[in-house]
């Protein structure tokens, strides 16, 4: 039984998220350590690891790009290792100047602008790449595939930006 | 995680961190990126007519390991052939800096860094 089979909802892209959370929420249920508290210790034991095992999916279905990983992965598309290095020389070029747009922040004369233009560019950038990946995994050919993989490791230096945009804001509003 | 002593070294001084001019013939650039963790690696190499590495700089967004193995690697290549230099391996840099398994990857990162800026170079010749 695959992730989403498992919550009982259509294996696609677009997913309700709600229905995801709710189905989530009934079968976390169903194993609670409570319900067991009388069990053997063999049926306390499957609980856990069922409970663990609706975890993990939940967790990969409800982020995008994990949820778009997880359906390359399940049509057998031959993905890149993760440790594998990119080497996309102009798109990383762009990448470096991002970062360096982000370093720029605190030493803007109006931070606040500075971050908000950041943030703009950012998820603009982030929603192309993230709308050609949705079509090209729902398009479901080989090369479609295939280039939905590229816009995943591409879609992953966003998110890492986004993760260092969060600890400048932590940096600068802290105090 | 602690980190060895020869990356905190690195990390709190880096070697050779910069720019040289893309634009200059003699400059090869390699960019090289690290899905996984997000790491971003630039390595520019300044090399001679004879083929020997000049001068080197780095800029690398990523973790301590990343940025050592980046540091290290512009101290290795300076006054090496271009052979020489590519024959640099991931475990050399591993082995020096005894980096921990989980980041071995920036080792990786960083020999691909020295690959891709020799391949920029031989295009760039090839012209």
């Amino acid at each position: 039984m695959n992730y989403f089979q498992q919550f009982g909802i259509e294996a696609s892209f677009d997913i309700d998220l709600q229905q995801l959370s709710s189905s989530y929420q009934t079968l976390q249920k169903s194993v609670h350590p409570d319900k067991f508290a009388h069990a053997s210790e063999q049926d306390q034991r499957i609980a856990v690891q069922k409970s663990a095992h609706i975890n993990d999916a939940y967790q990969t279905l409800k982020n995008p790009l994990l949820r778009a990983e997880y359906i390359l992965k399940e049509r057998g598309v031959d993905m890149p290792n993760e440790q594998h290095t990119f080497g996309d020389t102009s798109f990383l070029m762009h990448q470096m100047e991002l970062r360096e747009m982000l370093e720029d922040i605190k030493h803007a004369s109006d931070i606040d602008q500075a971050l908000l233009e950041a943030q703009r560019v950012f998820s603009s950038e982030y929603l192309e790449l993230s709308q050609a990946m949705r079509a090209e995994i729902i398009e479901n050919t080989e090369a479609s595939n295939s280039a939905a993989c590229d816009n995943l490791r591409k879609l992953k230096f966003y998110q890492k930006l986004n993760v260092e945009m969060e600890r400048l804001e932590e940096s600068l509003f802290d105090d | 995680m602690a980190y060895s002593e020869k990356v905190l070294d690195h990390y709190e001084n880096p070697r050779n961190v910069g720019s040289l001019d893309k634009n200059d013939p003699s400059v090869a650039t390699g960019m090289v990126g690290a899905p996984a963790c997000g790491d971003v690696m630039k390595l520019q190499l300044k090399i001679s007519a004879e083929g020997i590495i000049e001068d080197a700089k780095f800029k690398t967004y990523g973790c301590g390991s990343a940025i050592a193995s980046s540091s290290l690697v512009t101290e290795w290549v300076k006054g090496k052939s271009i052979d020489e230099a590519g024959a640099i391996k991931n475990t050399d840099i591993a082995e020096e800096l005894a980096l921990p398994p989980v980041k071995i990857h920036c080792s990786i990162l960083a020999e691909d860094a020295i690959k891709a800026a020799i391949e920029d170079y031989k295009t760039k010749q090839g012209k």
